[in-house]
């Protein structure tokens, strides 16, 4: 990037950040809210897991460690994609419009204008806590191999994620309304990427691995650090790939992306 | 060559058909119908370096369409654009930095940061070298007399302000060309006097060339010279606004409701009709906008009469445009 | 009936503009599949082959989550209707209109969950049923009282969140107080977790809120769990609830109003 290029995304992030700073006790409710609204899927965990001891052979902190990689991607993730979380609204009102009439990269400005800094905060600290609690009761060894891999893997998952959004978005100039596309396809299989896949019908394993890769996200990276025994169902080099498929799942979005965004028709009046 | 030149460009859009009642609610559940609505038809013309052209239709005519065609925003179905020796659609990023855009009811400040955290912004975004952006600044802030509200919060400023905010802010990287989409709509009296002032101003010292949109004929009649029309994507008029000023009319209505029934002294140049009866509290005034100042007129009721309501009725764009298909205007 | 006709007007309204969403309409009868399977799914490797679970068979457990994540599409309550009158100021306006604003906001919930129930709950139920084997109803009669049952679960529902509506004469955003009352409907009402197996001591508390009333009693009269008294106890504290929920709400917007009022508008 350009100096004159970060000159600008350091704007837009002060400009983003003071407004979503603005009303101070509500910003305080809001994180609040988010926290509570995500961590509602960990109590249901909590629980059920009170009752049942394991799930498929995790016990609790091991599904917590597993949950926690979910959260924390998604807590540094939405920093740079809300701007495409939130593009059909961006499409609607116009805001789309304005962003080509001025003189920079659509899919910066895209990134760079909007940052939803409240679920960054509700998701990264509960992924935080998560991790905090899990972390040391899974049995991982933390060594020089260990963190780089966790780092590469936390990486790799936020692109994996990004790609989703941005191919989505991409989708958005052809069909105008993909909110319900995108609760199926990301918020749904969200929910299913809490749980170890190995729980589910070979049909919904098939989407998670090789549709919407969430199992890269989460589940084999958090394979590569536990080896339970259900990893087995798969072939071992899964657990290597998260960083490698995040990479070319990104680039793969950002070509769609540069294809479609030649379509594009303002939503007019 | 022209800075602006349209050649024969369309666009049509689909939009989807609602069926009523409850058989409609499941065929549009299952099956949703579309048509097909050609907004902009076959429409030609050109503009000249410094010129201020008004652009009026009726609501639905085309006017936003090519607006858009113009700005990059939308690609032609067919026919071509040129703006400034650039195919706006094509070549994006190198032409846009050149032209302004106002959208009269899409701001582009931040609502909830003060106006002056926009233009921060947006100087970074056109790379506007510091001395241009200072210059530029201090001149149109004090051209719309912005000082009093430059650091409010967006969302606390009255619709007039907010709408001057949005003028400088896309005139702050010193375009050439400058479309505005309804610069005025919302605007109170005063609000759309400053502005129209403004532009006048910009357009004699800059040499800005300026295209807008307007329902006011107001707008039109104080700031420009030329006037394209255009009506169902189609263009119908495109000339000298002297050429229809006889035809739509530069008389004006003014009908005054008045606190108690009373009498009204005769004035010079204008007509006064009861519409109550004889020394009822209703009237109407009719006069000519050339002969009798509107302003002068309503201080005056003011000044010697308690009045109640008042309204203020501008010759229809509607009405013009039939008077024009009629051939009461030569095109 | 006349002085019912502005309502039913607004019932329909509501009825007829749900088919506007078409492509949303159908992802979300597929989403609410997809979570039924997820969580169908989840016990099934929980349960690990085994019959029962403190005398909870897999099948009851199925039938928990299909009724009750079926009934989460139906039971449709807008919780911006007020606040989003408040923030805005129209609220003033339409309190000058000569239908009660209270009835209207129900009306147009009620139409709206009358179109969820013909076509979201009753093809993401029947799809469901397909691939997973649901307790038949114990008894007819006991299909007949479920329904009342869910009819006085949605009344609770509808007055949880119409006192949390209410906070908007006090708060300027009311997304946060909405989000975190979603939180508590989601966890203590069992559509995520069968309130069998929650801790014995989250049960206590649970006991005393609303949320139990909602999804959980009309599930367990399906199933026959209840006995004829203990059926009526459950429809005597939806309705305690409802009336309490109803006569808090309508203090604060009493409340509510005077403040509205002070504000000038």
């Amino acid at each position: 990037m350009k100096n004159d290029t970060l000159h600008l995304a350091g704007v837009y992030t002060r400009t983003v950040m003071k407004s979503w700073f603005q009303y101070n006790v509500d910003a305080v409710l809001r994180v609040l809210a988010v926290f509570l609204r995500e961590a509602t899927g960990i109590v249901v965990i909590y629980f059920t897991l009170l009752k049942f001891d394991t799930l498929n052979g995790w016990n609790i902190y091991e599904l917590l460690f597993l949950y926690s990689l979910l959260f924390l991607t998604y807590g540094i993730f939405i920093v740079f994609f809300t701007g495409l979380r939130d593009f059909g609204k961006t499409v609607r009102d116009g805001g789309f419009d304005r962003f080509i009439l001025r003189p920079r990269g659509l899919l910066f400005q895209l990134i760079f204008s909007n940052a939803d800094w409240f679920a960054a905060i509700g998701h990264g600290g509960l992924g935080i806590v998560l991790f905090v609690v899990s972390a040391g009761n899974v049995g991982i060894r933390w060594n020089p191999r260990t963190v780089i891999y966790y780092l590469a893997a936390v990486a790799g998952g936020i692109l994996i994620q990004g790609a989703i959004f941005l191919f989505l978005a991409s989708l958005n100039i052809y069909l105008l309304e993909t909110d319900s596309l995108k609760s199926l396809l990301y918020w749904n299989m969200r929910r299913f990427a809490g749980y170890p896949i190995s729980i589910f019908h070979k049909a919904i394993q098939f989407c998670m691995i090789y549709v919407v890769p969430f199992a890269f996200v989460n589940y084999f990276p958090a394979q590569y650090l536990l080896r339970k025994e259900d990893m087995a169902g798969y072939p071992a080099v899964y657990m290597y790939l998260t960083p490698a498929i995040g990479v070319c799942l990104y680039l793969a979005a950002y070509g769609f992306w540069r294809y479609s965004i030649r379509f594009y028709k303002s939503s007019g009046n | 060559m022209s800075l602006i030149e349209v050649n024969e460009v369309s666009k049509a859009f689909r939009v989807s058909k609602r069926s009523a009642g409850i058989p409609g609610m499941l065929v549009n559940l299952v099956a949703p119908k579309y048509e097909k609505k050609q907004a902009v038809n076959r429409i030609s013309f050109s503009i000249e370096q410094g010129e201020m052209v008004g652009f009026i239709g009726p609501n639905g005519a085309g006017k936003s369409t090519t607006i858009k065609m113009l700005s990059g925003i939308l690609y032609p179905d067919s026919g071509s654009v040129r703006v400034d020796g650039y195919i706006p659609y094509r070549q994006r990023r190198e032409y846009v930095g050149n032209i302004g855009v106002v959208f009269g009811q899409k701001s582009q400040l931040q609502w909830d940061l003060p106006v002056l955290d926009s233009f921060e912004l947006l100087k970074a975004i056109y790379r506007i070298p510091e001395e241009v952006y200072q210059n530029n600044l201090s001149r149109f802030t004090e051209m719309l007399d912005m000082s009093g509200f430059i650091n409010q919060p967006v969302r606390q400023l009255s619709l007039g302000q907010r709408m001057r905010a949005d003028i400088v802010a896309a005139l702050l990287h010193s375009p050439r060309i400058v479309f505005f989409d309804e610069p005025t709509i919302g605007v109170d009296v005063v609000g759309k006097e400053t502005i129209r002032n403004f532009l006048c101003e910009l357009n004699a010292k800059d040499r800005v060339t300026m295209l807008f949109t307007t329902h006011d004929m107001q707008d039109i009649e104080k700031t420009c010279k030329r006037l394209i029309i255009i009506d169902k994507g189609a263009k119908v008029y495109d000339g000298l606004l002297s050429g229809i000023r006889r035809a739509y009319g530069t008389t004006r209505q003014v009908d005054v409701e008045f606190a108690g029934e009373c009498t009204v002294e005769p004035m010079e140049h204008v007509e006064i009709r009861e519409l109550d009866g004889p020394g009822g509290r209703k009237k109407r005034f009719l006069f000519e906008s050339r002969e009798v100042q509107i302003d002068s007129l309503m201080g005056a009721l003011l000044a010697r009469y308690a009045i109640r309501d008042l309204t203020v009725s501008e010759p229809e764009i509607e009405g013009l445009i039939r008077k024009i298909y009629n051939g009461e205007v030569a095109r | 009936m006349t002085k019912l006709s502005p309502y039913l007007a607004f019932a329909r309204k509501s009825f007829l503009g749900r088919s506007a969403y078409r492509f949303d309409h159908f992802m979300g009868i597929l989403s609410t599949v997809l979570r039924i399977f997820i969580f169908w799914e989840i016990y099934r490797a929980l349960y690990g082959g085994r019959a029962e679970v403190d005398g909870i068979t897999i099948t009851m457990v199925a039938t928990n989550f299909i009724l009750s994540l079926g009934l989460e599409s139906v039971f449709y309550v807008n919780d911006y209707y007020l606040p989003s009158r408040i923030q805005n100021g129209s609220i003033a306006t339409e309190l000058l209109l000569p239908v009660n604003i209270h009835g209207r906001m129900l009306a147009d919930n009620l139409g709206h969950a009358l179109f969820q129930l013909l076509f979201h709950f009753v093809p993401a139920v029947a799809f469901s049923v397909l691939f997973i084997r649901i307790a038949a109803p114990a008894e007819l009669s006991m299909a007949f009282l479920f329904l009342l049952s869910a009819f006085l679960g949605y009344g609770v529902l509808w007055t949880v969140s119409f006192v949390a509506q209410m906070l908007s004469f006090w708060l300027i955003n009311v997304w946060s107080v909405m989000t975190i009352k979603n939180v508590f409907v989601n966890v203590l009402s069992g559509s995520m977790i069968p309130l069998w197996f929650m801790p014995d001591w989250m049960r206590g508390v649970i006991r005393f809120t609303p949320f139990s009333s909602i999804y959980f009693t009309p599930v367990q009269i399906y199933l026959g769990q209840l006995s004829l008294t203990e059926i009526l106890c459950g429809f005597g504290v939806q309705v305690f609830w409802i009336l309490a929920l109803f006569l808090a709400g309508m203090l604060l917007w009493k409340k509510g109003q005077k403040k509205l009022v002070v504000q000038g508008g």
